[in-house]
């Protein structure tokens, strides 16, 4: 596959937080949160929740988990997983590479 | 409206309160329908045979009644400026902290513009609150009822099962009640309900004078050491707000104990005991009173070692620092005081009429190292911390006057706030009027403020 789209600087995103990439960037229906866990990695989720319509780029990114802003369902970073109500729908992941500080997302690719 | 923009204190950027383009009157826009509150269940009560303000004598009901009380709550809190919390307390935008506006709960917070606002702490939909919370730092404010979801602007941005609603149902209509004032006097932010308010520092008056003894050291303000403080006492809210304003008189005889343990000889000083010094009352309630001495010491060694006192004669002059910046008592009307050389602030939240909540900060200049600070910190635990060896002999006065107040012949009898009776005067030294360290003026001037409130009616009662 292609070596990815560059989307960001790593110190764009502070840690435990997000940035939302917008889906004329990513060329997928949705616009892609990247997340970075209080450890420095780096994740990419759908951004819209699978709930109502929070931006989980918003949310709270923690222990390999981000919390949605709104009503606190929580979705492994990893997988997409949710893990709460009131959300039951998975979020979508994608892949993502770190090179030299910048951040390399490869949109609809499986971490 | 006028508005006072901070410095910066502590923190790189600063927190503003400040006016601005927020609805006015928030609260009277919400869409009412047919809803229509029949006037009967506001009756107010004319309490002109309650306060004798001139000839220094009280109705003991103002402390006991429930109808006096809730009128209280519309009159008194609705439209007075209220003490919300210290703009150290917020630095980046999503810090809230809740607190009470009479018994109205209210959420303080920064916006996405760093702007302090304040907004009602009940949910749109079923009232429950939205932010359960003290204190901390969030994105949303999600009511854990049924889900609602308001921003940091008050907005609701989020209602699960929106299409259930008719099409008439707009969410802009169900935003957060906000209140409608907020501004900010040296790191003491206040807000009121009132749309039409006079400003905050008109409001204050003269009465920031005497403020700025604890608040303008220097350039850098103050900011809070550790948390807050809460504790629930027996007790009208006015009984301790009256003290704080009027009462160095109790001074010696309830204090016998920790002036004693104070003292380094086991004997407090003549000179400790046998005070002078002035009594300050605003024509708007508020009240301070304080011992005038050139060396008018009562705080910890450590602080007192690091206070710059020529810089202080300076920056406040001799009348500052020779009176209340060394020590004394105040309240600004109705329910915040403070304590000078403790850096001790507090609200008393009403309750009932039986019952006050106290929340009480302890504030140090940001320019203190911290050692210094600790002292402070330390010091005023002590002294008016929840068990501070003073606090707890004030508390007890107010919960003994309370606990037998409802006795009826024991309610009927009058209570007297005569000393110092036409002392009042302009010194010539101290701004405003003022009368002796040992006086009732300033519990004289707080009563009549609040008679006044109490017969006149609020904004919101006119716009009906
Ligand atoms: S919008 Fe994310 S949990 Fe409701
Ligand atoms: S009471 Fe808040 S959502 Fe229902
Ligand atoms: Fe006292």
């Amino acid at each position: 596959m292609s070596s990815g789209i560059r989307v960001a600087s790593l110190d764009d995103i502070p840690e435990g937080e997000g940035i939302a990439i917008d889906k004329s960037v990513t060329g997928t229906a949705d616009d892609i949160a990247l997340l970075r866990d209080e450890d420095g990695s780096v994740w990419a989720l759908d951004d819209t929740c699978t709930h109502e319509d929070a931006s989980l780029a918003d949310g709270w990114v923690e222990g390999g988990y981000v919390e949605c802003p709104l009503h606190s369902s929580k979705f492994c970073l990893k997988s997409g997983e949710v893990q709460n109500l009131p959300a039951t729908k998975n979020a979508c992941p994608h892949r993502v590479e770190v090179r030299d500080g910048e951040v390399y997302l490869f949109p609809n690719e499986a971490p | 409206m006028s508005s006072i923009i901070e410095p910066a204190t502590g923190s790189g950027a600063g927190p503003s309160a400040s006016g601005g383009e927020r609805p006015v009157g928030a609260a009277t826009a919400a869409p009412r329908g047919a809803l229509r509150r029949p006037v009967e269940m506001n009756r107010n009560i004319d309490v002109s045979g309650l306060v004798d303000a001139e000839g220094g004598l009280l109705d003991r009901s103002v402390f006991t009644d429930e109808q006096v009380y809730r009128q209280e709550l519309r009159r008194v809190f609705a439209p007075s400026w209220l003490f919300l919390a210290h703009t150290d307390q917020f630095h980046k935008p999503g810090d809230f902290f809740t607190t009470y506006m009479g018994e109205d709960p209210v959420i303080v917070t920064m916006d996405r513009n760093r702007r302090i606002r304040a907004y009602l702490n009940s949910c749109r939909h079923r009232g429950a609150r939205v932010c359960r919370a003290d204190s901390g730092a969030t994105r949303n404010f999600t009511c854990t009822y049924h889900g609602w979801s308001f921003d940091l602007e008050g907005k609701l941005v989020s209602v699960p099962n929106k299409g259930g609603y008719p099409e008439s149902f707009d969410t802009k209509d169900w935003g957060l009640v906000e209140v409608p004032h907020v501004e900010s006097y040296r790191g003491l932010i206040f807000g009121t309900w009132n749309p039409e308010p006079v400003a905050l520092r008109e409001y204050l008056g003269d009465m920031a004078w005497y403020m700025d003894a604890m608040l303008d050291h220097d350039d850098e303000g103050t900011v809070v050491v550790g948390g807050v403080h809460k504790w629930v006492l027996e007790g009208n809210w006015k009984l301790a707000a009256e003290q704080f304003a009027t009462d160095w008189y109790h001074v010696n005889m309830s204090h016998t104990s920790a002036l004693t343990v104070l003292a380094p000889s086991g004997k407090p000083k003549a000179e400790i005991v046998h005070r002078t010094g002035r009594q300050y009352t605003d024509p708007n309630g508020h009240g301070a009173g304080f011992p005038v001495h050139p060396r008018n010491r009562f705080d910890a060694q450590t602080v007192h070692k690091w206070m710059d006192y020529d810089a202080l004669r300076e920056r406040l002059g001799e009348a500052r620092v020779e009176g209340p910046l060394t020590n004394g008592h105040a309240t600004v009307f109705p329910n915040f005081s403070y304590l000078p050389v403790n850096g001790s602030i507090r609200i008393w939240h009403p309750k009932g009429p039986d019952r006050m909540e106290v929340w009480a900060w302890t504030i140090v200049d940001a320019s203190m190292p911290p050692e210094v600070r600790e002292a402070q910190r330390l010091y005023n635990l002590r002294t008016f911390g929840p068990s501070g060896i003073f606090e707890q002999d004030d508390g007890e006065n107010w919960s003994e006057c309370q606990a037998i107040a409802h006795g009826f012949i024991t309610n009927s009898v009058p209570l007297n706030y005569q000393m110092g009776l036409g002392s009042e005067r302009e010194d010539g030294r101290h701004p405003g009027t003022t009368s002796e360290l040992y006086s009732d003026a300033a519990g004289r001037g707080f009563y009549r403020h609040w008679r006044e409130l109490m017969n006149t009616p609020a904004w919101h009662e006119e716009n009906r």
